[in-house]
């Protein structure tokens, strides 16, 4: 067994609308309001976007009596190749993960490729020390 | 049920002293990756995955949550351009006179 932790989710997508009007639904308080941590069953009821380096958002959702923020920091902002930012749904978790967009130009529209990568645990922190060849020598253990 | 192992035992392959490797193992025991329990002067450990799989099961939830955003996100483009399409004068049409900064609200 090797050990190869991995807290990274990636999605990539394509879109026929340009790689301008893309990177600006994310950014652009009306448009993103429209489908940006929005659900079937929720209402967004507040959209703050403060698209700069260091700026925040907020967008929150309605479900039922429950208003659930969706919260974050801008990390990176280059349009219309990347954008960064913390992200954090302060309701459930306390933990600030982190969401990089890379956008690319394609012939007829673009892609965009989502990495989402969570809180790595203290002991996802130490790659560079021996726990990590512990664990695969007593993860070994049970294939022998 | 897991396989057991020696401290001293899983110590061996390591270029490390026993109170190092001891020390390596209290974080993963803290991190539930790690069982010990101690049988006379013999301390046995155990491997939990149980922490790994949860890893795999927040990235399978991540990935189906941007997917679902993502869907979103090309429905309400695609509804722009067929509104655009219905009214070929608005403000999405190609502009002669400048480059088009469609989108560019900031």
């Amino acid at each position: 067994m090797t050990f190869d932790p991995d807290r990274t989710a990636r999605v990539t997508r394509r879109f026929d609308a340009s790689i301008e009007r893309v990177f600006d639904a994310w950014l652009d308080p009306q448009k993103a309001g429209t489908w940006l941590f929005a659900t079937p069953t929720g209402q967004i009821v507040r959209v703050e976007i403060d698209a700069r380096v260091g700026g925040s958002f907020v967008i929150t959702r309605r479900e039922g009596n429950d208003d659930i923020e969706h919260v974050g920091t801008y990390l990176e902002l280059d349009r219309p190749r990347r954008l960064v930012f913390t992200f954090a749904v302060p309701k459930f978790s306390t933990e600030a993960t982190r969401v990089s967009l890379d956008f690319k130009a394609l012939s007829k529209g673009c892609e965009l490729t989502l990495t989402h990568e969570g809180v790595l645990p203290e002991w996802l922190d130490r790659t560079t020390e021996g726990w990590g060849g512990i664990l695969s020598s007593l993860a070994g253990v049970l294939d022998h | 049920m897991r396989r057991e192992t020696r401290v001293t035992e899983l110590a061996e392959p390591f270029a490390m002293s026993l109170p190092a490797v001891s020390k390596h193992i209290r974080v993963l025991e803290r991190a539930r990756l790690v069982r010990r329990r101690r049988v006379w002067r013999e301390h046995l450990v155990s491997f939990n995955p149980a922490p790994l799989e949860e890893i795999g099961a927040w990235v399978e939830k991540t990935r189906a949550f941007w997917s679902a955003q993502l869907d979103a996100l090309d429905d309400l483009l695609k509804a722009e351009d067929a509104a655009a399409a219905r009214k070929p004068d608005r403000k999405r049409s190609p502009q002669p006179t400048r480059p088009s900064k469609r989108g560019a609200s900031r």
